[in-house]
């Protein structure tokens, strides 16, 4: 019994640090940008086509083809950044959440159009064998997904409070017309953001779908780490980890005792209803700067 | 406002007010419901079936105009409101065997209980954390109907419902539905445009402009954000309800994030804050909708090594596109960009 709860909490926390994971690339070019990027999923599927298609179409080995995938999606952050957002500087909340909309859609659509809509297979880039450690049993992909989220979100957090780049980005964030005439380049600190988020994303997808199968569907995900990064507080990034933990651990619990009783998706669903109780109570989240719009 | 042409004067208020100021308007919109009569007539059946969900969706997407384009909520769930009031509808006729003309209202009014309860977190929040609490209703909605008990909403199985009945005569074809659709339709705009030009409405625009200086002016902010979406979200169910009615079947599919999306496209491509410019963005989006479906295969054939899925691609990348483009390069939307073209028509040859 008590082996069966640590199962369910254990696999769900861990399953939360990859939530937490993608939520990561929200909140860095949230932190950066003041742009809620909700095609955030669609990144994720396209880092996940781009590992697909340098390892198993053109059959390179995954320790050349990984890194190679971060520099494509670098590029492809960079683009997506210079064609839709670099204009966008300064517009109202609906422009930027509507941008982000239509990009969903379109990123959707020219992967299809690329890719189809098969299924593909996914290299398996950790082992696929469980580690079981009395009742438990814990996928290696999760485990090591979860160290490196941690470590992600370690680097991260240093990155924007204590390095000179970093600080100017949260500037960014903070206002764009103050930090302009402060001297800094809201362009670069943007662009940067949209690199870093987009290189953040083929890192979860590698973690995520290591060993499973490729659809476009697997932009799911990014919806679920909505409530991750909703509840940490949308500024900041330790408190994903946080976050992360609390979501997988309820949705783990609820998905192991509660969908047997009432029957269905009660799992894939809490998350939400978490997000909507945390957006009624307390929409500035667990760690967020209260500077939340309030009427 | 665009400026009236030279010629064009009023001696008294109720003229200025008036919506449809000179015979000729006059004259043009009642060739244009000759027009909207004769469809089912001139059209084969394809076109009329096209017209009544161009029908349907307006009234949907006028309810949304209200909401985010004059109130200036962003409303990311009213698919999920239409759907709350198609699954309403098809209870209530079915089950309690209430005829089309209460089963619609009550559609309707179920579905602003909904958006209203949403619309209460636009009370606290507002911007991207409202279009969550929206999305989340998207999601809520599709859940609550999956899973509570196959009896009530018929689950996954959907809903099946018999068609509208008014005295015996039967809306049961394309052609008699849609003048069912086309009735309701233009009740629905006429009372929108009633809605924006009344107090409220203006309250809506004041809110939309700057709810702190709007409150100055003694405008309670709260009740009129939430009945901004009580009000839209009752279009959404409107809608709704004759889409129960249209197809006779209920489904949770038919209501997606996906079909939201694609009502505030319309939007903007129409223009915000503008009736007219709703109506305009339905029929536009549609269009191009049924060409894509229509040349979809035809494409396919010519290049198979895009294969089926071409069709459902092609609509994304163009949607997707669409949003983009008008965001960036006419956040206005058509209606403004029709709007100064008419005035400078009016005033030339000089520039103001």
């Amino acid at each position: 019994m008590i082996g069966e709860i640590l199962d369910y909490a254990i696999n769900g926390a861990l399953i939360g640090l990859l939530y937490a994971l993608v939520a990561m690339g929200f909140v860095v070019i949230y932190r950066a940008s003041k742009v809620f990027n909700f095609a955030q999923g669609e990144l994720v599927v396209v880092g996940g086509f781009i590992v697909w298609w340098l390892a198993l179409d053109l059959n390179l080995p995954l320790y050349l083809a990984i890194p190679l995938a971060f520099m494509i999606s670098a590029v492809v952050g960079y683009v997506i950044e210079r064609v839709f957002f670099s204009r966008l500087v300064g517009e109202s909340v609906f422009s930027m959440v509507m941008v982000t909309i239509g990009l969903l859609i379109l990123i959707r659509g020219i992967i299809l159009i690329l890719f189809g809509a098969q299924v593909r297979p996914f290299p398996a880039v950790f082992p696929l064998k469980p580690i079981i450690i009395g009742d438990v049993l814990i996928p290696q992909s999760l485990l090591y997904g979860g160290i490196v989220a941690i470590v992600v979100a370690i680097g991260l957090s240093w990155f924007f409070n204590h390095s000179r780049r970093g600080l100017t980005m949260t500037a960014v964030a903070e206002d764009h017309q103050v930090a302009l005439s402060m001297g800094i380049s809201v362009r670069k600190s943007i662009a940067a953001a949209w690199i870093l988020g987009a290189i953040i994303s083929t890192l979860a997808a590698v973690i995520f779908l290591s060993g499973k199968s490729l659809t476009f569907l697997a932009s799911e995900v990014g919806f679920i780490a909505l409530p991750v990064a909703l509840l940490a507080g949308l500024e900041s990034i330790g408190g994903l980890v946080l976050a992360g933990i609390i979501v997988g651990v309820v949705q783990g619990l609820a998905e192991g005792y509660l969908d047997p009783l009432i029957g269905g998706s009660v799992g894939s669903v809490l998350p939400f209803f978490i997000m909507v109780f945390i957006l009624f109570v307390r929409p500035t989240g667990l760690f967020g700067w209260k500077t939340i719009e309030r009427v | 406002m665009a400026i009236q042409p030279s010629g064009v004067f009023f001696e008294n208020y109720a003229q200025d007010k008036s919506l449809i100021k000179t015979k000729k308007q006059w004259f043009s919109l009642a060739l244009f419901g000759v027009f909207l009569l004769l469809v089912p007539m001139i059209f084969g059946p394809r076109i009329v079936a096209i017209s009544n969900i161009i029908i349907i969706m307006a009234v949907v997407v006028v309810g949304l105009q209200i909401t985010t384009g004059y109130a200036g909520q962003i409303n990311l769930g009213q698919a999920a409101f239409m759907g709350v009031g198609a699954y309403t509808t098809g209870v209530v006729a079915a089950k309690a065997g209430l005829p089309f003309w209460l089963a619609i209202p009550c559609g309707g009014v179920s579905a602003a209980m909904f958006g209203y309860l949403f619309g209460l977190s636009a009370v606290r929040i507002k911007g991207f954390y409202l279009a969550l609490t929206t999305i989340a209703a998207q999601f809520i909605f599709h859940f609550a109907i999956l899973n509570l008990p196959k009896s009530w909403f018929g689950g996954s199985n959907g809903l099946t419902v018999e068609p509208a009945n008014l005295f015996g005569f039967k809306f049961n074809t394309d052609s008699s539905f849609y003048y069912l659709a086309l009735f309701v339709c233009v009740i629905m705009v006429i009372g929108a445009f009633g809605i924006v030009r009344s107090r409220h409405g203006r309250a809506y625009v004041a809110v939309r402009d700057d709810d702190v200086a709007s409150s100055m002016m003694g405008i309670n902010v709260i009740a009129t954000k939430a009945s901004a979406f009580l009000v839209g979200a009752f279009y959404a169910g409107i809608g709704g309800g004759l889409w129960a009615y249209y197809l006779r079947f209920v489904s949770v599919d038919q209501f997606t994030l996906f079909n939201s999306v694609w009502f505030v496209a319309m939007i903007i491509v129409g223009g915000s804050g503008s009736i007219v410019g709703a109506l305009v963005g339905v029929f536009l989006i549609r269009v191009i909708n049924e060409v894509v479906t229509t040349l979809g295969p035809v494409v396919s054939e010519a290049f198979p090594f895009v294969g089926g899925s071409i069709v459902f691609a092609a609509m994304n990348i163009i949607l997707g596109g669409v949003i983009c483009l008008f965001v960036i390069f006419e956040p206005k939307g058509l209606m403004y960009r029709w709007n100064i073209m008419k005035t400078s028509y009016r005033i030339w040859p000089y520039s103001h």
